[in-house]
């Protein structure tokens, strides 16, 4: 197993490496897409925390902290804030 | 005629003035002289005003004035940009804390555990976020014990893959890398086997990439591999054989260890892992040499919720091979549990379930745990437990292995 190990994951780092920036973009996040993943994917691990429980600055630390602790993609992560970021302003308002 | 009636008229109008005394002309004189007076101060407040405007036009106090309105305006907006965390880079403080009491058969209860867990954050942007955290814990002679659990920096590299330099969680399983701080993990206590010195890695100093990938079939999934230091395998104080693979700054001299984790959602709400990881782990005999063994991870872990329910398991097992020139013997070390919870939204209750088993060559546990929880608020939690454990052959030098536990614990994220 240590050789194919070996291989593997050189050739998936070479790999990762020659993906350029063409995948990440600056594009708003989907609400509508993040509400659904927020609904299905916290609860994996934790209790969720509802959008009011952060202030708009710590959401977007703790989202980047998500992406790599849950395994969101850039996108994945954008649509959730987005969602986040919305329901907040929502309650902020009431 | 004329001349006559003139006379008169004039006679009758300047009557008053005729009658008036010396002492009422003289206030009349008095009046004439302080309106002349205020007239005159009147001139000269009109004087200063002017000259004053004069001043401060050519000085342009009236330009000066916008300009510290613009600069107040500015400085809002910053505070604004910063309160909504929109600046191009700074940092932030969460973490976690935890107090806890125990009961132990065949010992004293004790307040035994007060634990702060600070997690450092700096982000630059999207594009970098460093991450740090540190435990803190007080032991039982009144020492505080500070362990750096990661400290890591993440690259997005792009949508897809991050890169991460440093000492991070090992990306094997499930509860290691994400259920184990105090407010995430339902119970007081970790799974038998999961803990520090355990079947399960703990951290890893190196490189590691990570990430979600892209969606096939509908399906989400995400990966992590990683390369590091090798972990180490000896004999612990208490006399326990041990393999601690938690993060080095040293290989000891022998190969890293390379692995990693595969993950996929097939439905909402669950999420199905296959770990591994090989390589070298070090071993440093009586005469100071070091000597490298065979070293091999393999994990499975699940978690699913559906309603109210919430259904966690996971397995773990780590392969140390034989040397010759060692006295010790290698060996299986690996560990399993299954855990369920239900959520009383209304009554902010939730009772849990756990069962772990834990086998090396030295020892073979099986615990139950009982549990239920108070939610003062989703990451506020008050815990209390009851664990049952049955060490079966009975030879670990451990010898509390066998007594059961009523733990209480209160935890809360931040």
């Amino acid at each position: 197993m240590k050789n194919i190990m070996k291989l593997i994951i050189p050739l998936t780092m070479f790999l990762t490496f020659s993906v350029n920036y063409a995948f990440a973009n600056e594009h708003k996040g989907d609400s509508a897409k993040g509400a659904e993943l927020w609904a299905s994917s916290c609860m994996h691990c934790h209790n969720v925390r509802e959008p009011a429980d952060l202030s708009k600055r710590a959401w977007k630390y703790s989202m980047n902290h998500m992406r790599i602790r849950a395994g969101f993609t850039g996108k994945e992560t954008r649509d959730i804030l987005a969602f986040i970021l919305e329901t907040k302003t929502t309650k902020d308002a009431e | 005629m004329t001349k006559m009636t003139l006379g008169i008229t004039l006679s009758i109008s300047l009557s008053p003035m005729l009658f008036a005394s010396t002492s009422e002309i003289d206030e009349l004189k008095n009046e004439v002289v302080l309106l002349k007076q205020m007239m005159k101060e009147l001139k000269k407040s009109n004087n200063e005003l002017r000259a004053y405007q004069n001043v401060t036009a050519k000085n342009s106090f009236v330009p000066a004035s916008h300009n510290a309105l613009s600069k107040l305006e500015a400085s809002i907006e910053e505070i604004k940009t910063n309160l909504d965390g929109n600046e191009k880079s700074g940092s932030q403080l969460a973490g976690y804390a935890s107090f806890g009491w125990q009961d132990t058969q065949n010992n004293d209860n004790e307040f035994d555990l007060v634990q702060f867990s600070p997690i450092f954050h700096y982000r630059y942007g999207n594009m970098f976020q460093f991450e740090g955290e540190l435990e803190v814990k007080v032991e039982a002679n009144g020492d505080t014990e500070i362990d750096l659990e990661y400290a890591a920096g993440n690259i997005f590299l792009n949508d897809y893959v991050g890169l991460i330099v440093g000492k991070f969680m090992s990306p094997i399983g499930q509860f290691v890398q994400n259920g184990h701080p105090s407010w995430i993990n339902k119970m007081p206590s970790t799974p038998i086997g999961f803990g520090h010195d355990g079947a399960a890695p703990t951290s890893n100093i190196g490189v590691e990439l990570r990430g979600g990938l892209p969606r096939f079939a509908n399906t989400r999934s995400n990966y992590a591999i990683f390369v590091s230091n090798s972990p180490v395998f000896g004999i612990a104080s208490d006399g326990d054989t041990i393999i601690d693979a938690s993060g080095k700054t040293s290989s000891n001299g022998v190969s890293k260890t390379w692995g990693g984790r595969f993950a996929v959602n097939p439905t909402a709400g669950m999420e199905v892992g296959f770990s591994i990881a090989s390589g070298d782990i070090a071993e440093e005999l009586a005469s100071g040499k070091k000597i490298a063994r065979d070293y091999d991870v393999v994990g499975f872990d699940g978690a699913y919720n559906y309603d109210n329910f919430m259904f966690k398991g996971e397995y773990v097992k780590q392969k140390v091979g034989e040397n010759v020139l060692s006295t010790l013997d290698g060996g299986i070390w690996k560990a399993w549990y299954s855990q369920l919870s239900y959520q009383f939204q209304g009554l902010n209750l939730e009772p849990i379930v756990r069962y772990g088993d834990y086998h090396n060559q030295e020892i073979k546990r099986k615990q139950w745990a009982l549990g239920l929880n108070y939610l003062f608020a989703n990451n506020v939690i008050a815990k209390l437990a009851y664990e049952s454990n049955k060490d079966e052959d009975n030879s670990a030098v451990n010898s509390k292995a066998n007594d059961n536990r009523l733990l209480a614990q209160f935890a809360f994220g931040f």
